[in-house]
């Protein structure tokens, strides 16, 4: 057993080999002359803004989440499926019960707007949270 | 080619050990949870192997309830991360400190 | 077992679900009544809620006639062990619930999340107290902590909130891998996941003992978070000052009297052969009684010591609130029926007295606007009745007669003495850090009663009478309590019968 993982080694030893003196190789045949029109991201056409590392919108944080929520569910519905036809009916009824729970939940996203791609931003606070704000920042500061 | 169970059982000790590292020395609060979830799939690894090993299915069964629960746990720290980034402008750990001692 | 069995199994059970049956319709019937009422009527789910965990506290009632028994295939109990944390949860909650509908700190927000998030709070409790499988306990538990997250962030455009959100998070998720891990490993030696198996197992052979007292400790990681006990407790001053306090007040009571449920059941069943009437012994290899001794001896101390430089009246209680778990951890350790009967007995009792208290602070909040102790001053004279219950719940937290808090440490006391002189030294660090309590308690109290409030302030403030009939509700039985604690002595004591019956 020990010997197939030896070849294994051996392999991605070589591998790896491989790969470094390539560009190894590559590296010290180049001819080097950056410029800042050849090192950005399209060479031609496109002119590029900003960074590479951008900031994603918000919303598509929540949809991901709402996503995740959701997927993750299914997991119990194949074992439940598996097995449904030994358990009959019972199994049936309690998977509906559990889909249904879930089903409130996507109703409440829903209906609370959180799948609507266009939501208006909502106003965070009433006047009441920013007397809470100031009151901590001084808080802060005699802390 | 069957491999041994304590092959399974050092691999999930090395993921959780680089799990429990992560968690105390990142200071990036979405990598911090990056590494809880390498813990739990750490602990997913084991009781698997362990199903594997005793021939029952308790194990199996256990790890589909921690991946649910560590979805909803993620979930629910993901959009606290981005409601304090919306306050803080951060998701550093060192810089969300009002509160010591 | 065959299907048809399980199945059956599974029917039959469901009689003896009713009070989680009722509160799991109610998160749904209060999901849906969220989604159909208007903004500004959303307080109404308050009452929703309410009615829900008053029709749950008579099913739960219902139940004491049924005995001890095993439901779903053996992975929950419903025992009278159970039951009377059942109790406790229910009556904190609901109290907690009428806490959040006097609150200004909630007043304006959208409240419908909230009251349904207590509800699946309270449910999730449910199922702590009577888990007996690895996969309900950690369930359970993961149940309780994420609907904990949300509701410690429910004022989230405020910074302690979120950040308070936040650590709790990280801290939960953390320790609920470091008990995975330990339940992973005790899976790995025992092949069996329902905890009877576990403790019949372990007892007949001897396992590796330091694989298993890895995996004690690595799963003491997960209850000692819950109970917030020292070295887990770290989430507690920051989660308890930066959360609304209506639920501030139920964190320091509701999961951490359930962790101490799933604790005491956890490892009584599974670590531990009983001997002879009421006493257990420890499984071979793994003392583990003397580590939780070591835990609560540094729970208290270093809860009382960090509390004395404390000037957040909430802050100071939170730290009060660890010295009180360790406390009630002392119980535990003795491995006796009587230790287990103490705890149980103090858990309702430090519910009266802590939720009084941070009642009182809720008061001084709305009415002052501040939480800080410099603004107790004079507040006799200002609000003589906030001011009245605060002393009576602040006596009963120091452990002085004649109040409830003093019943209930001398019970734990009298437990140690009686479990012989292996924990003599406990009860001498308990009664050490009973004195430094005492120093920082009486700071609140020179504050209210001899200090001189400053002259700007409005002489007198009116407390509505709603909080009036709250407070004289909790200082009532706080009092009575320490003169005639009969009957929950007698109920404690018969929960306690049942806890191995199954």
């Amino acid at each position: 057993m020990l010997f197939n993982f030896a070849t294994a080694l051996v392999f991605l030893i070589f591998g790896g080999l491989f790969v470094l003196l390539n560009l190894g190789i590559s590296r010290i045949l180049q001819a080097r002359n950056p410029h800042p029109v050849k090192i950005s991201t399209y060479e031609c056409g496109e002119l590029p803004e900003g960074e590479s590392w951008i900031q994603f919108n918000i919303r598509f944080y929540v949809v991901a989440l709402v996503f995740l929520i959701f997927e993750v569910e299914i997991i119990f519905l194949f074992p439940w499926a598996l097995v449904f036809k030994d358990l009959g009916l019972f199994a049936f009824v309690e998977m509906m019960i559990f889909v249904f729970i879930l089903l409130v939940g996507l109703a409440y996203v829903w209906a609370k707007g959180d799948l609507d791609w266009d939501k208006p931003q909502s106003v965070p606070a009433p006047e009441l949270s920013q007397s809470y704000e100031q009151k901590e920042v001084t808080e802060t500061v005699d802390s | 080619m069957e491999i041994p169970i304590s092959y399974y059982l050092l691999l999930s000790g090395i993921l959780f050990t680089i799990g429990v590292v992560g968690v105390l020395t990142r200071r990036n609060a979405i990598v911090v949870f990056m590494s809880i979830e390498l813990m739990l799939n750490a602990v997913n690894l084991t009781l698997v192997a362990f199903s594997k090993q005793f021939n029952s299915l308790d194990g199996q069964i256990f790890v589909f309830f921690v991946m649910v629960v560590a979805a909803a746990e993620v979930a629910v720290g993901l959009a606290l991360i981005v409601a304090i980034f919306r306050l803080k402008q951060t998701v550093s750990i060192d810089k969300i400190n009002i509160m010591k001692w | 077992m065959n299907p048809s069995e399980i199945i059956q199994n599974n029917i039959n059970s469901l009689s003896y679900f009713l009070p989680e049956l009722i509160l799991t319709g109610m998160i749904v019937v209060l999901i849906i009544a969220d989604l159909l009422l208007k903004k500004e009527n959303s307080a109404w789910t308050s009452l929703l809620a309410l009615g829900g965990l008053v029709i749950a506290f008579v099913a739960v009632l219902n139940q004491y006639d049924l005995g001890s028994r095993s439901i779903f295939n053996d992975m929950l109990a419903v025992d009278p062990f159970a039951l009377y944390f059942k109790l406790l949860f229910l009556t904190s909650a609901a109290f907690v619930v009428l806490l959040s509908i006097g609150s200004v700190e909630l007043a304006g927000r959208p409240v419908g999340e909230y009251f349904t998030l207590m509800t699946a709070l309270t449910l999730g409790l449910f199922l702590m107290a009577s888990a007996t499988n690895l996969i309900t306990i950690f369930i359970s538990i993961e149940f309780v902590s994420v609907t904990s997250f949300i509701l410690a962030t429910y004022l989230k455009t405020r910074r302690r909130s979120s950040e308070a959100g936040l650590k709790y998070t990280i801290y939960g998720a953390f320790s609920s891998g470091l008990m995975l891990y330990g339940i992973s490993i005790l899976y790995g030696l025992t092949g069996t996941l329902d905890i009877y198996e576990i403790g019949t197992k372990l007892a007949a052979s001897s396992a590796n003992s330091l694989a298993l007292l890895i995996s004690i400790i690595l799963m003491l990681a997960g209850f000692g978070y819950k109970l917030a006990a020292v070295p887990f407790h770290f989430w507690a001053p920051d989660v308890y000052e930066g959360a609304p306090t209506p639920i501030t007040a139920f964190f320091s009571v509701g999961p951490k009297a359930a962790g101490f449920a799933l604790l005491i059941r956890f490892f009584n069943v599974a670590f531990a052969t009983e001997a002879t009437n009421g006493e257990w012994a420890a499984i071979a290899g793994v003392n583990w009684s003397q580590l939780l001794a070591v835990v609560a001896a540094a729970t208290m101390t270093l809860g009382n010591l960090v509390a004395i430089v404390q000037k957040n009246v909430k802050r100071l209680l939170a730290y009060s609130s660890i010295a009180h778990a360790g406390y009630a951890l002392m119980g535990v350790v003795l491995l006796s029926d009587q230790g287990v009967y103490a705890t149980l007995f103090y858990l309702v009792v430090y519910y009266l007295m802590n939720i009084g208290a941070f009642l009182v602070v809720i008061v001084v909040q709305d009415l002052v606007g501040s939480e800080s102790i410099d603004d107790y001053k004079g507040l006799i004279w200002r609000a003589p009745l906030p001011a009245i219950a605060m002393g009576v719940f602040l006596f009963s937290l120091t452990g002085l007669p004649p109040t409830a808090g003093f019943i209930g440490k001398f019970y734990l006391f009298a437990a140690l003495i009686k479990g012989g002189p292996g924990f003599y030294w406990l009860a001498v660090v308990a009664i050490i850090n009973s004195v430094i309590s005492l120093y920082y308690y009486a700071r609140i109290l020179k504050a209210m009663y001899f200090d001189q409030q400053d002259e700007k302030e409005p002489a007198s403030l009116a407390v509505s009478p709603y909080y009036v009939v709250l407070l004289i509700a909790l200082v009532v039985p706080t009092i009575f309590l320490g003169v005639y604690w009969a009957p929950l002595a007698d109920l404690a004591n018969y929960s306690v019968e049942f806890l191995r019956a199954l």
